[in-house]
C-alpha cells in the first residue's frame, strides 16, 4: 500500500487545512448571516417605507411571484388602520452597465404609481447614476400603472405616461421605463389572480 | 521550501512596504482595486482594511505552516487560505458595512486574486519566521492602503468636491465655483491620477538618488 501511505503523506495538510477552513467559514457565516438577511431586509422595508410613508405594516401577499422572469416577493402596505396603501416589489431589468433593480410601489387599486427607488445600480457616474435624482423618479410618482413612454425632451413635472430622459443617460432611462412596462402588467395579472384588487 | 533568513531588520521590512518597494507606486500590482474603487476615500479605506486583514492573516497562517509545504501543492494551500479570509473579511464588510458591501461590489471578493497577497505568501511568509512575515504583511497593507488614499483623494476632490464625504470644494449650483468633474469618478479619471501619481513617485525618488 506504498501508493495510499504516498498519497497520505503529500495531502494530510491540504486536507486538514481545507477542514479547517471549511469550519471557520461555517461558523463566521453561522454568527453573521441573520445580521447580512436583517441589512438585505431592512433596506428593502426602508425604501418601500419612503415610497409609502403612510405605510406602517408590510405582508407579503404573494411570495416568489414570476414577475417578466424575475422572482419577487410582492407586498401589501397598510396603514395604521390597516387600510391597504399599496403594493411594492422589486423589479429588475438591464441597465447600461450591470442590472438595474428598483423597488417598486404602486397604489391599492394598482391605477398609479407611487414611485420607485434604486436598490441596485451600477450605471455610469454622472449619467445614469442620475437615475436617483429626485426630478427623474418624481415624474413616475402619480403616474398612470401602465405602458409609459420616455420622451427625449419635454415637461418632467408633469405628470402623465410621458417620461423625460436623461441628458447623456438614454439607456439608463429607458431601462428604468422597460423594468416599468414589464413588470406593471404582470403585477397587475396576478393581483387580480388572487383578487386583491379588482 | 528554505529555513529562516538569518538576519532581517524587523524596521526595514514595515517601512520597505511603505516607500521602497510599495505595492502600487513601486510594485505596481493590485491594479484592479486600485483603479476600481477609488472613486471615493472611504471605499477606498475599506479595501484598504480588507486587505490589511487578508494579508496579515495569510502571511501568519503561511509562515506557520511553512516547513510543511510541499512545493508542488504550495501555490494550492496559499489560494486555500486566502480565499477563507478573504470570504470572512466579505461577510464583515457585509454585516457591519452594507453601504461599503454595496460600493465596493465585487471588489472585496476579487481580493482573493490580488497579487499582492499571493506574492508577498510566495516571497516572505513561506520563506521568513512568523515576526518578519506580520512586519511584512503590516508594512505592504499599510503602504496599499497609504497608496489607495491618496488616488481615492484627489479623483474624490476633482470628481465630486468633496474628501472623505466631508464636502470642500463648493459646486457652482451652492454659491462656489466648482463644476464635478465627473470623468475622475469614471475609469478614465482612475487611469489619469494613477498616471500622473506614478510620474510623481518616479520624479521624487530619482531626486532623492
Amino acid at each position: 500500500m506504498r501508493s495510499l501511505k504516498h498519497f497520505v503523506e503529500q495531502s494530510w495538510l491540504l486536507i486538514t487545512a481545507a477542514f479547517c477552513c471549511g469550519l471557520l467559514l461555517a461558523l463566521t457565516n453561522a454568527a453573521l448571516k441573520p445580521r447580512i438577511q436583517r441589512n438585505e431586509i431592512g433596506e428593502l422595508y426602508d425604501k418601500m417605507k419612503t415610497l409609502m410613508p403612510q405605510a406602517k405594516q408590510f405582508k407579503v401577499v404573494i411570495p416568489q411571484a414570476e414577475i417578466a422572469a424575475n422572482k419577487t416577493d410582492v407586498y401589501e402596505a397598510t396603514d395604521d388602520k390597516q387600510q391597504a396603501v399599496g403594493f411594492a416589489f422589486v423589479g429588475t431589468g438591464s441597465g447600461f452597465a450591470d442590472k438595474i433593480k428598483l423597488v417598486i410601489a404602486v397604489d391599492k387599486d394598482c391605477g398609479k404609481l407611487l414611485g420607485f427607488e434604486v436598490l441596485f445600480s451600477n450605471e455610469t457616474p454622472g449619467f445614469g447614476s442620475r437615475i436617483t435624482e429626485d426630478w427623474f423618479r418624481g415624474q413616475f410618482v402619480g403616474a398612470p400603472a401602465g405602458k409609459l413612454e420616455l420622451a427625449k425632451g419635454g415637461d418632467a413635472e408633469k405628470i402623465d405616461e410621458q417620461i423625460v430622459a436623461l441628458t447623456g443617460a438614454t439607456v439608463s432611462s429607458e431601462a428604468v421605463v422597460r423594468i416599468f412596462n414589464s413588470h406593471i402588467g404582470e403585477l397587475k395579472k396576478q393581483l387580480q389572480e388572487k383578487g386583491l384588487i379588482k | 521550501m528554505a529555513g529562516d533568513v538569518k538576519e532581517v531588520n524587523l524596521g526595514r521590512t514595515f517601512t520597505a512596504g511603505i516607500w521602497d518597494q510599495n505595492p502600487v507606486f513601486r510594485l505596481l500590482l493590485g491594479m484592479c482595486p486600485t483603479l476600481a474603487v477609488t472613486a471615493a476615500v472611504k471605499p477606498a479605506l475599506t479595501m484598504g482594511l480588507c486587505v490589511t486583514f487578508v494579508l496579515l492573516c495569510s502571511n501568519i497562517v503561511v509562515s506557520l505552516m511553512r516547513n510543511l509545504l510541499k512545493p508542488h501543492l504550495r501555490i494550492l494551500m496559499f489560494t486555500l487560505t486566502i480565499a477563507t479570509f478573504v470570504t470572512i473579511a466579505d461577510m464583515f464588510v457585509r454585516a457591519y458595512a452594507p453601504d461599503m458591501s454595496k460600493a465596493l461590489g465585487p471588489y472585496v471578493p476579487l481580493i482573493i486574486v490580488n497579487c499582492i497577497i499571493i506574492g508577498r505568501a510566495e516571497a516572505c511568509a513561506s520563506k521568513n519566521n512568523l515576526f518578519v512575515s506580520i512586519m511584512d504583511g503590516l508594512g505592504m497593507s499599510v503602504g496599499f492602503t497609504f497608496a489607495l488614499c491618496i488616488l481615492a483623494s484627489v479623483r474624490e476632490l476633482l470628481g465630486a468636491g468633496t474628501v472623505f464625504e466631508y464636502p470642500v470644494l463648493m459646486a457652482a449650483g451652492e454659491g462656489g465655483w466648482f463644476v464635478p468633474w465627473a470623468a475622475m469618478s469614471m475609469p478614465a479619471g482612475a487611469f489619469i491620477t494613477l498616471g500622473l501619481l506614478l510620474g510623481l513617485i518616479n520624479v521624487i525618488t530619482k531626486r532623492k538618488k
